[in-house]
């Protein structure tokens, strides 16, 4: 068992266009990038529960070719309208760092 | 086909590059120096007032060595999103510029200017026949949204480039404009494949974040052949890798696969990165989808008031530990004591946010219940105008300051406030409220093309 931030090299937030919020867990070897994603733990209804989401506003997509799992949300407020606290959404990561991932 | 060499001067026009990665560049035989001024993630200001985030004097110096650079080798330079937000205001400052340093440089050059700020009645036509749709999350634009539109951009593709190179332009200075397109216009032009025309110039276009060591922005080269395409730094001590390339793709898009350019979509499902040597990489695979409807993107704002805000901190563990009861309680007192002076909750908006708590990512925060020793407190007031949200901030400081909470020792103050003044005015405030997509009837509607010779009077006549 292992902690997200101990199998990935980067994971960082940041806004896709005003509206949406895309965070990147990008790995820098194969086999931790396997162990994540084969874990299942990276899926839909987990992402929901941790950014007060419901399922079908997650988009969760792999790209082996970067090693790397990228994760689409919607933001809460609209890019810099009053009452955003993160204009360029750059610290929305957090949540992940800690998921525990349980080797499938 | 022979190769085509396009150089991004940087990242973002005043971001910087290195005058040794671009005479390296230069050297190599490059078809055309471009770089994207513009971005969306600074948010809703610059749009709105039409002021750059970066500086006059950073982007002159970019400027003045990408036209030297343009004149010596005889090939074009193109800039697009001028300004930042690309609106005209925008594009009349960086214009400005380019005069001047035609002045300096004894340089009559042909600049071919495409402004692509729509008036908001542009746009209820276009309503009307339902050519505007939502980019994402947010409602239908309506008749009413257009009219509350203070500031509204096109974002363009390749064409309008294309149009002002066969209209015999030295130097194309575009307003909002897809930052793929200004790479990719030139090899499309040429015949070069579509999907590598645009992967390339998606990858190019954030400049330095594909090379390595990370040492600020630089040029990066990209090169087209007939079924692949190379990127590669313009430095020649520092290199670019597959990782960072391949990961590039991944970057401020919701999905790396799919791409979508006005006049259709970018597939990179099968492309491949490989690293040719250790400076270079290689990709191949990229596909074109072109799409049957030729669509901009649409960026527009509305104006909100003026902000007012305030900052302070507070290291009273008895306050730390019923922050949040505190807060609501001041909530209140600062709507009556607003209203006392003839201001209604109607008439502003209040945000308050507790670093230390939650600030940063509100109801998302996982430790939200967690105690820290000190908290930081940020009173954020807009109004409709600034005398509003000057008062309505008072009365919040004053609450802030002074509110009773169970336990209360600290009764000469409940704040450190760092500075005088305390309260600071934020100037202008504005909101996205445009977000969408716009169908047109050709790539040329939504731009206004200016073809001029930004000198002053021109000492020679340019075709003899």
């Amino acid at each position: 068992m292992a902690k997200l931030h101990e199998l990935a090299k980067v994971i960082r937030s940041k806004n896709a266009g005003a509206l949406l919020l895309t965070l990147d867990i990008i790995f820098d070897n194969e086999e931790a990038y396997r162990t994540v994603f084969d874990s299942g733990v990276l899926s839909p209804r987990k992402i929901a529960s941790l950014y007060n989401l419901s399922d079908n506003q997650v988009e969760i997509i792999a790209f082996e070719v970067a090693l790397a799992i990228k994760i689409t949300i919607p933001r809460h407020t609209i890019a810099g309208s009053p009452g955003d606290s993160d204009v360029y959404g750059a610290q929305q990561h957090a949540p992940l760092l800690d998921l525990e991932i349980t080797s499938g | 086909m022979r190769p085509i060499k396009i150089m991004a001067a940087s990242g973002m026009l005043g971001y910087g590059f290195t005058e040794k990665a671009f005479n390296h560049g230069l050297s190599l035989g490059i078809d055309l120096i471009a770089c994207d001024a513009g971005s969306a993630d600074p948010g809703p200001y610059y749009l709105g007032s039409g002021t750059p985030f970066v500086s006059r004097i950073a982007v002159k110096r970019d400027l003045s060595l990408m036209i030297r650079g343009g004149t010596q080798e005889k090939i074009p330079v193109f800039i697009g999103s001028a300004g930042g937000s690309g609106s005209d205001k925008q594009v009349d400052w960086t214009l400005e510029i380019i005069r001047e340093i035609c002045n300096e440089q004894n340089i009559y050059p042909k600049v071919a200017v495409l402004r692509t700020e729509l008036r908001p009645e542009q746009l209820v036509s276009k309503i009307n026949s339902g050519k505007i749709s939502p980019l994402g999350p947010i409602k239908n634009l309506n008749k009413k949204d257009a009219s509350e539109t203070h500031k509204v951009v096109s974002m363009i593709g390749a064409e309008p480039f294309q149009q002002a190179l066969e209209e015999g332009a030295d130097i194309v200075i575009a307003g909002r404009s897809s930052d793929a397109a200004i790479y990719a216009a030139l090899p499309l032009m040429r015949g070069a494949d579509p999907g590598l025309s645009w992967h390339m110039g998606k990858i190019i276009e954030c400049g330095a974040q594909v090379i390595e060591p990370r040492e600020g922005q630089d040029c990066v080269i990209g090169t087209i052949y007939h079924d692949y395409f190379t990127i590669e730094p313009g430095h020649p001590d520092r290199r670019c890798t597959r990782t960072r390339v391949a990961a590039h793709t991944l970057y401020e898009n919701p999905s790396p696969y799919e791409l979508k350019e006005p006049s259709g979509t970018l597939i990179t499902k099968s492309a491949t990165f490989e690293q040719i040597d250790e400076r270079v990489v290689r990709v191949s695979g990229s596909k074109w989808e072109p799409s049957s409807t030729y669509t901009v993107k649409l960026e527009g704002v509305k104006k909100l008031g003026f902000r007012t805000v305030f900052f302070a901190g507070t290291r009273d563990p008895i306050l730390v530990s019923g922050i949040n009861n505190f807060i609501e309680a001041c909530q209140t007192r600062i709507e009556r004591d607003s209203k006392a002076i003839g201001i209604d909750k109607e008439d502003y908006m209040l945000n308050i946010k507790v670093y230390g708590k939650d600030a940063v990512m509100g109801a998302n925060e996982p430790l939200r219940d967690q105690n820290a020793h000190e908290v930081g407190i940020l009173v954020d007031v807009v109004s409709n105008d600034q005398d509003t949200s000057k008062a309505v901030c008072a009365k919040a400081r004053y609450s802030l300051l002074h509110t009773d909470f169970p336990g209360r020792m600290c009764i000469s103050g409940n704040l450190a406030i760092p500075f005088s003044p305390s309260d600071l005015s934020a100037g202008e405030v504005y909101e996205f409220n445009i977000w969408h997509i716009m169908e047109c009837n050709d790539p040329m509607e939504p731009v206004r093309m200016e073809l001029i010779i930004p000198n002053d009077p021109p000492k020679v006549r340019l075709n003899g």
